[in-house]
C-alpha cells in the first residue's frame, strides 16, 4: 500500500526487523512513519537490544542509548532507516 | 538483635554512584536520603518506580529511615501498578520523571536541594523491619507479595559479596544492566555495593556500546550484573571490556559455552547467582566449572522428597525451590528444570495457566493456550499463543492482554485458530501445541 513511498532501505529494514523478531506482520504493511515501540508494533527493550545486533551485523552500525537522538532513531522505520544511511559501514 | 547499617564501609567523600552527570558522593547521598525522608506523606508502603539507580536508592533510603516498605512491581504497566496499590492501601509512587500514575499520588525524588550537610552517625536498621516487597506472578494472575526483610537483604548482599571474594576497602565499581526492581536487580546491584562499599553505576545500559562505555569509566576492579541475554549480545558484537572484571549472571541460566566464550572474550571470571523472588538469592557457581551449584553461606538446602526447601536465619520459614532440584551430600545442588507450569522468558518467571487463564477472561476468547516454543537462533524465546475466537482479530485481544500481561509476555505471535488440538479428556497435551506452533512458523516461513 505505502510501498511507493518507501525506499529500498526501508523495505529491507522492514523485512529485517519482521524476521529477527518473528513478528506476524507483512514487511510492506509496516508503515514507515508508525511507532515502532510501545504502541504501533508493540516491541520492547529486549526487541531493542536484538534489533540492534541485527543492525549491527546487517549495517555495521552500532546503536548507542547514550545517543542524545536515540528516541528519536527508534521512533519509526523511515527515522531508523535513515540513522543507518548515515552511520553504516557495510 | 542485629542492627546492620544503612551503608557499608564507606568515607564521606567516596564515590556511592556516578554516570554521565557525575559523581554522587556517600555525603550527598546521605543529606539526599535524609531530605527525602523528611518531606515524604505519612504513609506505610511506597512504589518506588525510579529508572535511574541512584534515584531509586535514595528513595529506597529515605522510605526505610521513615519506616516505610517499599514496593518493587515487576513493571510499570498502569495495569500493575493500580492493582498493587489497590492490595497495599494508602500507597504512593515515588518517581524520577514526570510520568504521573493516574490514580496513584506521586511524589518525586528528584531534585531536592538544600544540601544540608548531613550529621551524625549512619542510621542502624533492625533485621526483622521489612524493607520491601518483591512480587512473582500467583496462580490467579494476581501479583503474590514476597516481603523482605533488612536482615535478609544485607545478610545475602554479604553472603554474595564474601564468596565473589570482595575485600573491605577494595576499589570496585558496579554496572548492571538489570532492574533494580527485580529481585536479583536490587541484591546485586544495589544492596551488594551499598553493603561492601562498592561504588555503583546509576544508569541501566542496554546495549553492548552503552554497557563497553560504563565498564570503561569504572574506576577500579569493575563488576558486570547482567543477564544470559545481555551477555550474549555483548559477545556477538565483540564488545571489548577492560580485562580483570567480573560478570554475574543470573535471571536464567547460562550456557557453559556462552560462560566460556565470556570469559576468554572479555578476560573475566563469569559467576552465576542462583535466586527467585521467594528467597532471593540463594547459591553461585562459576559456569565453567560445572553445572553444580555452591549455597550462600548460611543457606541450607533441604529435600523434601521431590520438592526442596531453603532455610536460613533471617527467612521467617523455609521457603519450597521452584525448580526440580537434587541436592548432594555436601549440600550443593544441581537444577533440572522448572516445575512444568512454570517457564522463563527473558529473566521473568511466570506460570502459564496463570496467562491462559487471564486469556480466557477476555470477551470472546472460547479457548486459548500460551507456548513457549523451544530456544531458537534469536537472543530471547518468546511465548507465543493460540486463540479461538470468532470474530475477533488477533490485534484486539493482543491490545486487551497488554493491559493485563507484563509486556515480556506478551505472545509473539498471538494466533487466531478455528480450535485448538485438545483430546478426547480436553487437555491439550503439548505436543499438540508444539505441531501447531511448527506449522505456523513454517507456514509464515521463518525459522522454526
Amino acid at each position: 500500500m505505502e510501498q511507493s513511498g518507501s525506499s529500498l532501505l526501508e523495505q529491507d529494514l522492514a523485512k529485517l526487523i519482521v524476521q529477527t523478531l518473528k513478528l506476524k506482520a507483512d514487511p510492506a504493511a509496516i508503515e514507515p512513519e508508525a511507532a515502532l515501540f510501545g504502541e504501533g508494533l508493540g516491541l520492547d527493550s529486549i526487541d531493542a537490544l536484538e534489533l540492534s545486533l541485527a543492525i549491527s551485523q546487517t549495517y555495521g552500525y552500532q546503536l548507542k542509548s547514550s545517543d542524545p537522538q536515540i528516541k528519536t532513531i527508534f521512533s519509526s522505520l523511515r527515522a531508523l532507516a535513515a540513522a543507518i544511511e548515515k552511520n553504516r559501514t557495510k | 538483635m542485629r542492627e546492620p547499617p544503612l551503608i557499608g564501609p564507606y568515607d564521606s567523600n567516596d564515590v556511592l554512584a556516578w554516570d554521565q552527570r557525575g559523581p554522587r558522593t556517600v555525603h550527598r547521598f546521605l543529606a539526599d536520603a535524609a531530605s527525602l525522608a523528611e518531606s515524604l506523606p505519612d504513609r506505610p508502603t511506597a512504589l518506588n518506580l525510579a529508572t535511574n539507580r541512584y534515584e531509586f536508592l535514595v528513595g529506597f533510603a529515605a522510605a526505610i529511615m521513615r519506616r516505610q516498605v517499599t514496593l518493587l512491581p515487576q513493571s510499570r504497566a498502569p495495569q500493575t501498578l493500580l492493582r498493587i496499590a489497590g492490595e497495599f492501601a494508602g500507597s504512593y509512587a515515588l518517581t524520577d520523571r514526570d510520568d504521573a500514575i493516574e490514580g496513584i499520588d506521586s511524589i518525586s525524588i528528584q531534585p531536592r536541594g538544600g544540601h544540608a550537610a548531613w550529621q551524625g552517625d549512619i542510621l542502624r536498621i533492625p533485621s526483622d523491619q521489612v524493607v520491601a516487597v518483591a512480587f512473582t506472578s500467583g496462580s490467579t494472575g494476581r501479583p503474590v507479595p514476597n516481603k523482605k526483610t533488612w536482615g535478609a537483604l544485607t545478610a545475602v548482599a554479604q553472603a554474595t559479596g564474601a564468596r565473589l571474594g570482595i575485600k573491605a576497602g577494595e576499589r570496585i565499581s558496579v554496572v548492571a544492566t538489570v532492574p533494580h526492581q527485580h529481585m536479583f536487580g536490587l541484591e546485586a546491584s544495589v544492596m551488594l555495593p551499598v553493603v561492601h562499599g562498592l561504588a555503583m553505576h546509576a544508569g541501566r545500559p542496554l546495549f553492548p556500546a552503552d554497557i563497553g562505555s560504563a565498564l570503561a569509566d569504572a574506576a577500579g576492579r569493575w563488576i558486570l550484573v547482567t543477564t544470559p541475554l545481555h551477555l550474549r549480545a555483548c559477545v556477538a558484537e565483540g564488545l571489548r571490556m577492560p580485562p580483570g572484571g567480573l560478570i554475574l549472571s543470573a535471571t536464567a541460566p547460562l550456557s557453559r559455552d556462552l560462560a566460556q566464550q565470556a570469559e576468554r572474550h572479555f578476560q573475566a571470571e563469569v559467576h552465576e547467582i542462583f535466586g527467585f523472588a521467594e528467597a532471593g538469592s540463594i547459591a553461585e557457581r562459576r559456569t565453567i566449572d560445572g553445572d553444580r551449584w555452591r549455597p550462600l553461606e548460611s543457606v541450607r538446602i533441604e529435600q523434601d522428597g521431590p520438592s526442596c526447601r531453603v532455610q536460613a536465619w533471617y527467612l521467617s520459614a523455609p521457603v519450597p525451590v521452584p525448580d526440580r532440584i537434587t541436592v548432594d551430600s555436601e549440600g550443593g545442588f544441581i537444577v533440572h528444570g522448572r516445575e512444568a507450569d512454570q517457564v522463563n522468558v527473558a529473566g521473568h518467571r511466570v506460570s502459564l495457566g496463570d496467562l491462559n487463564h487471564t486469556l480466557m477472561q477476555i470477551d470472546g476468547v472460547q479457548d486459548g493456550v500460551f507456548f513457549l516454543p523451544e530456544e531458537g537462533a534469536g537472543l530471547v524465546t518468546r511465548l507465543m499463543a493460540f486463540v479461538v475466537a470468532p470474530g475477533k482479530t488477533s490485534d484486539e485481544i493482543q491490545r486487551i492482554l497488554r493491559a493485563h500481561v507484563d509486556p515480556v509476555f506478551m505472545p509473539r505471535p498471538l494466533v487466531c485458530v478455528p480450535s485448538l488440538p485438545r483430546n478426547a479428556t480436553g487437555k491439550l497435551p503439548r505436543e499438540s501445541v508444539s505441531e501447531l506452533a511448527r506449522q505456523w512458523l513454517e507456514r509464515e516461513g521463518h525459522d522454526a
